[in-house]
């Protein structure tokens, strides 16, 4: 008889896609495989996870076609098993897992469109914080992003690239070629959106969420353009709604 | 524990939320007893935690875990039991429960609740994880009997034995999942009817009931918990049979796959109200 942390253990490495004879005796078989028993079991597991991708990723999933999708997914998820049970949070590292993974080399854009998806799931279960008003600007307070908000460099137009691949889009062309972009993704009004910035502002944005100081963001955006419109800056984040108190 | 009057707050028969609904429910006014949801989809901010606090103003509600894992050996994971007591605090639910299984091994995560071998080691563990989720919530655990494709070799204790003996040593109420009591019974064998006499009627807090799907494994019928249909003939009158033992318990509607339109589920819940009412009448009738 196994102990029961041994038991879990032989349990989780069948699961996820090992050995199932070092626990297939510790099982009643009731007429059948003990391994047809666990397969219930894997089946469920596996499907789970990759249904929460999917919901995650839909775009993703249209780009490469759902086999193939399904495919990929059942490698991550016995590579990268959820570390927590709230699935909204799992997957965060399939875009990475997408950039090394053999089979989908020849979509040389597709882990950034998938790091456009994980941006917007983010976006949509981040915690609500209240905005900062813009009186409360005036004493110079610390300040950051709201938890909402993902700013996100890409060489390949992610943007267009999305919004072709709508369930609701007439056809489209993506012109690969039309380079690169810089977003900002968030949740505005119960909406998760994104837009692309300008140069200046995404230097602005980006120095905010590693600093909450807004005079060392300043300082960033004027590195970028020394004639930056620095009011403009301030005033655009403020009614947007980004900001928060750091 | 405080929960007894928070309890009284849940009563008939309710539906478990679903997003698809979300909408029509904010629209109109109270369509079911009252709702439940999983705790794990409320743990982040946004839009779908926003309608919630919402509902809760017009259902009385019950928080349903599914992350806890309190069978795995080894310490209860304090980061999400944290998660959930803030959520407990936050919606003031009327009942709180989770299941008698476990999801967490090496720190791994896996999506399903999984069968435990029916030891006194095992009981020991559910015990301590049912006894510190309690402290750290504040409130009863209700823990529910799952449904269950395979048995382990060496499994002593019954599985309604195990639940009876967890109730008597932790306080914990139980979920009876009805559904899960004949899945479990026609996969490994047993007597539902049995199952059912085997637990103590004060120990029935909630009631669950959801449609199975019915599979073939290598010839052989194996049913599926996929809460993806209508509520089985067969799982009603066990149903029936469980009120006649537990009394008119508050019951809950489950459907996960395939979520049809909310009238469904109404009329389901409906169905449940009905079997209630009679057993209500018998209870009155005995009384008087």
């Amino acid at each position: 008889m196994l102990a029961l942390r041994e038991l879990q253990t032989r349990v989780r490495t069948a699961l996820l896609g090992g050995d199932a004879g070092a626990v297939g005796q510790e099982i009643v078989g009731d007429g059948l495989d003990p391994a047809a028993r666990l397969a219930v079991y894997r089946n469920h597991v596996v499907a789970s996870l990759t249904a929460a991708l999917e919901s995650i990723y839909p775009v993703v999933a249209r780009l490469v076609d759902v086999r193939f999708f399904r495919y990929a997914a059942d490698a991550y998820v016995r590579e990268a098993p959820p570390t927590g049970p709230c699935l909204f949070e799992y997957g965060g590292t399939f875009p990475e897992f997408l950039a090394r993974f053999p089979a989908a080399r020849s979509l040389a854009y597709l882990p950034d469109v998938a790091r456009l998806e994980w941006a917007m799931n983010v976006a949509l279960h981040a915690p609500d914080a209240p905005p900062l008003e813009p009186g409360a600007l005036r004493a110079l307070p610390p300040v950051a992003l709201h938890p909402s908000v993902t700013l996100l460099p890409s060489p390949w137009p992610v943007d267009s690239i999305w919004r072709a691949h709508q369930a609701t889009a007439p056809e489209r062309v993506v012109d690969l070629a039309a380079g690169s972009v810089r977003l900002q993704v968030w949740r505005a009004d119960d909406e998760v959106v994104f837009r692309e910035l300008a140069p200046v502002e995404f230097a602005f944005r980006e120095a905010l969420a590693r600093t909450t100081a807004l005079a060392a963001a300043a300082e960033a955006a004027l590195g970028v353009d020394p004639a930056a419109d620095l009011t403009a800056l301030v005033r655009d984040v403020l009614d947007e709604g980004v900001v928060v108190a750091g | 524990m405080d929960s007894s009057d928070r309890a009284s707050g849940v009563a008939g028969s309710g539906i478990g939320l679903r997003s698809a609904h979300v909408a029509e429910l904010l629209a109109g006014p109270p369509a079911a007893g009252w709702l439940e949801v999983h705790a794990e989809n409320y743990m982040g901010g946004g839009p779908a935690v926003r309608a919630l606090e919402r509902l809760r103003r017009d259902y009385p509600l019950s928080v349903h875990g599914v992350g806890l894992s309190l069978g795995t050996a080894g310490g209860l994971d304090e980061a999400h039991l944290g998660r959930l007591a803030a959520l407990v605090e936050r919606l003031e639910p009327a009942l709180v429960s989770e299941h008698l299984s476990w999801s967490v091994a090496g720190g791994a995560y896996l999506s399903h609740l999984l069968p435990l071998p029916y030891t006194e080691e095992a009981l020991d563990v559910v015990v301590e994880h049912v006894a510190r989720a309690q402290e750290r919530l504040g409130h009863r655990l209700l823990v529910e009997n799952p449904s269950s494709y395979l048995r382990f070799a060496h499994s002593p204790i019954p599985e309604p034995a195990f639940l009876a003996a967890l109730a008597r040593r932790t306080g914990c109420g139980l979920l009876c999942d009805v559904n899960n009591v004949y899945v479990s019974t026609r996969n490994l064998g047993g007597d539902p009817a049995a199952y059912l006499d085997a637990l103590d009627p004060r120990d029935v807090v909630e009631i669950h009931l959801a449609g199975h799907a019915v599979n073939d494994a290598d010839g052989r019928e194996i049913l599926i918990d996929d809460h993806g249909a209508r509520v089985a003939p067969a799982v009603w009158a066990l149903y029936g049979r469980a009120l006649a033992r537990f009394g008119p318990v508050p019951t809950l509607i489950e459907w996960d796959t395939d979520v049809p339109a909310l009238a469904v589920l109404l009329e389901e819940a409906e169905t449940a109200m009905a079997h209630l009412r009679r057993h209500q009448g018998s209870l009155d009738a005995r009384a008087a």
